[in-house]
């Protein structure tokens, strides 16, 4: 009985420790894995070239067209019924929405709804800075409840990769950092998709000093039962940080706390120095 | 002796991954079960990967020692995984616009059983998704099938495919998954109700109830906003940075061509526009054009705002007004500027006729890292003012 006990002791000791090890090598694969992304995908925002509204139709490649792409023949892109369509060289191709379409050194992204369209355009070499990090700090994982919105229904924001949606009041995830109090507004992001991620547009008092000016996203982690993690190790920058082919989404009123979160992703470039929230002359 | 020199002349030859496998994927909320089957011999394998009795071929197999790489190439996702024998671990990868999502990976050999389906679930179940404290309608379909339980899940933008699984008590759990969609719904029967969690991707979890549908919910599609009011003059009044009040109906906007620059200090692309504005404000000042640009900063205190907006003015040599319209966040510039509906990019640039009305709203700006799109948006911008300024003022 007592080495049953003692057993089982040992093994609610050993795994808090193992856990976080594991939720630290989980941030750092994800971490290694939009790095890798970033340095290598022909659809990095460190490739990306334009992003123009569609419209009437565009035309890409010769000098004269809407968007110059050196090395390439003109295309045109139109919108009919929803459907866009690339005509190049003789023939037609439909291009699938939110994915890439190779068009000789480039590649083309039709993004956004049927009728407000944007051609995300990537290719060329990187451009830009790698992402840098803070340390994995297992002090910035907080777990809580949400709450009902304040305000519940439905509002227009930026997202991370420049474009605008529609997204729902999902709650407020409210916690504490070293005896600080916080309430941050929590969006469904794209609203009513139940794959979407629950996210938090956030500002903190690195923000200027060592990340990006304008703050940071982390998206919540649902646990089951009402329960999220909100792991500040995972914030990133929104695309604007890497090119000025993205518009910078707006922050979100309100969720800003008065600490520095020295987690997630930093910033280095661009923009002026921004005093951080709080911070008095 | 010999045993052994047979076992290592087994191991040393890597094994093949031909063969049905039950393969998983391990979300936060629970396994997604699926099955895969690889055919073929080495340098020309296939695959198939199959929800049920809806099966789609793997655009490739690619094995290298114990390294099996299946491509699903319609959705330029992979599943990549170490061969250890019987099973394979590993991780499926999708690659969005937005980066990279990964989800762990198993496979054992062999089929998936089919397992017989309770009866009381069969049929149409009227569905509520309690998605962001709203009840969002659902209809559920489950079917009995030589395969198993079958079945699929509509929404208001149609169906989400086809679903696969097992029930076993009054427990049910079935699955989509195409190399892309990541759907699961898990639930229990508890008496008349069904109660469970659909899981999406890695780790979305939406809790839902059910009850024995009599009709089809109907769901109303989203709405679309984003434009300017052009109905009546683009009005604005904000503070200068020496705190004087600045509106459009000030005589220095009065009867001109206007752009409103929705600009911060804190967003590199809005850098990128200023020098633009600087020179369209040299060029065609004489002729009738005016600009004002309206700064939405970090803090919302005037002295830091005020501060930062003249460093951002002597930067660039600005000579037309700064205004300070506020703080930053989307819902504080939407309330500032009731006329545009839908803003939510900087910088948003706004072109206002000689009747003070919104000709066109342009959101974002191309920098000169890309010079020919620079170029391109540099002269979009003029080509703009210059046929806004060739308009006569309706008396």
């Amino acid at each position: 009985m007592s080495r049953l006990v003692a057993g089982t002791l040992l093994v609610g000791l050993a795994v808090a420790p193992a856990a976080g090890q594991d939720r630290r090598a989980e941030v750092l694969r994800e971490r290694a894995a939009y790095e890798e992304w970033l340095a290598t995908s022909p659809v990095s925002p460190r490739r990306a070239i334009a992003r123009p509204v569609l419209g009437d139709g565009l035309t890409l490649g010769p000098g004269d067209a809407d968007v110059p792409l050196a090395g390439l023949s003109l295309a045109q892109l139109e919108e009919v019924g929803g459907t866009v369509r690339l005509r190049h060289e003789g023939t037609t191709r439909v291009l699938p929405r939110g994915r890439e379409t190779a068009l000789g050194a480039y590649r083309l992204v039709p993004l956004g709804r049927a009728g407000r369209t944007v051609v995300a355009i990537y290719g060329g070499a990187l451009r830009g800075k790698a992402p840098s990090w803070y340390d994995y700090d297992p002090r910035l994982v907080l777990e809580a409840t949400l709450e009902p919105p304040a305000q519940p229904g439905r509002v227009r924001v930026g997202t991370v990769d420049g474009l605008e949606a529609e997204a729902t009041e999902a709650g407020t995830f409210a916690g504490a950092l070293a005896g600080t109090g916080f309430r941050f507004t929590v969006r469904r992001v794209p609203a009513d998709a139940e794959d979407a991620e629950l996210e938090i547009h956030f500002r903190d008092a690195t923000n200027g000093l060592g990340t990006y000016d304008a703050g940071r996203f982390v998206a919540l982690e649902p646990l089951g039962n009402g329960r999220y993690r909100l792991d500040f190790n995972r914030a990133r920058n929104p695309f604007c940080a890497y090119s000025s082919a993205f518009p910078c989404p707006a922050p979100w009123r309100g969720n800003a706390v008065t600490l520095p979160i020295t987690a997630g992703e930093r910033y280095a470039g661009g923009g002026l120095v921004v005093p951080a929230p709080g911070a008095r002359e | 002796m010999t045993g052994a020199l047979l076992f290592l002349a087994a191991a040393a030859v890597p094994p093949s991954p031909a063969g049905p496998w039950r393969a998983a994927l391990d979300l936060a909320g629970g396994p997604l079960r699926f099955a895969l089957e690889v055919a073929g011999r080495p340098g020309s394998w296939t695959g198939t990967l199959c929800n049920g009795g809806t099966c789609n071929p793997l655009s490739a197999v690619r094995v290298a020692g114990d390294s099996v790489v299946l491509e699903i190439g319609e959705y330029d996702a992979t599943i990549a995984a170490a061969l250890r024998g019987d099973s394979l671990v590993g991780a499926y990868r999708n690659v969005g616009n937005r980066g990279p999502r990964t989800i762990p990976f198993r496979a054992a050999r062999g089929r998936w059983p089919a397992e017989p389906v309770d009866p009381r679930l069969v049929g149409r179940w009227h569905a509520e998704f309690l998605l962001d404290w709203e009840a969002s309608p659902r209809l559920l379909e489950f079917r009995d099938t030589p395969r198993g339980l079958e079945g699929t899940v509509v929404g208001k933008g149609g169906d989400y495919g086809l679903f696969w699984g097992r029930t076993a008590a009054d427990s049910f759990s079935m699955a989509h998954f195409d190399g892309s969609f990541v759907y699961m719904l898990t639930g229990r029967l508890d008496g008349d109700t069904l109660r469970g969690e659909f899981h999406a991707g890695l780790r979305g979890r939406t809790s839902w109830r059910a009850w024995r549908a009599t009709d089809a919910p109907h769901l109303a599609p989203p709405t679309e906003v984003t434009r300017a009011d052009t109905t009546a003059p683009f009005a604005f009044a904000f503070p200068d940075l020496d705190g004087r009040l600045v509106t459009n109906a000030d005589p220095r906007f009065r009867g001109k061509v206007t752009i409103v620059d929705v600009f911060g200090t804190w967003c590199p692309t809005c850098h990128d526009a200023a020098p633009l504005l600087v020179e369209l404000y040299r060029d065609y000042r004489d002729r009738g054009l005016e600009i004002v640009g309206l700064a939405y900063e970090v803090t919302g205190d005037p002295a830091t705002d005020g501060r930062l907006v003249r460093r951002y003015r002597d930067k660039f040599g600005i000579t037309f007004p700064l205004l300070l319209a506020g703080r930053n966040d989307t819902e504080a510039t939407a309330a500032t500027l009731p006329q545009l509906e839908g803003f939510g990019a900087y910088p948003t640039t706004i072109f206002v006729g000689r009747d003070g009305r919104v000709r066109r709203v342009h959101a974002g700006f191309h920098g000169p890292a890309v010079p020919d799109l620079h170029a391109r948006v540099v002269a979009d911008f003029r080509r703009t003012v210059e046929a806004l300024l060739a308009e006569r003022t309706t008396p």
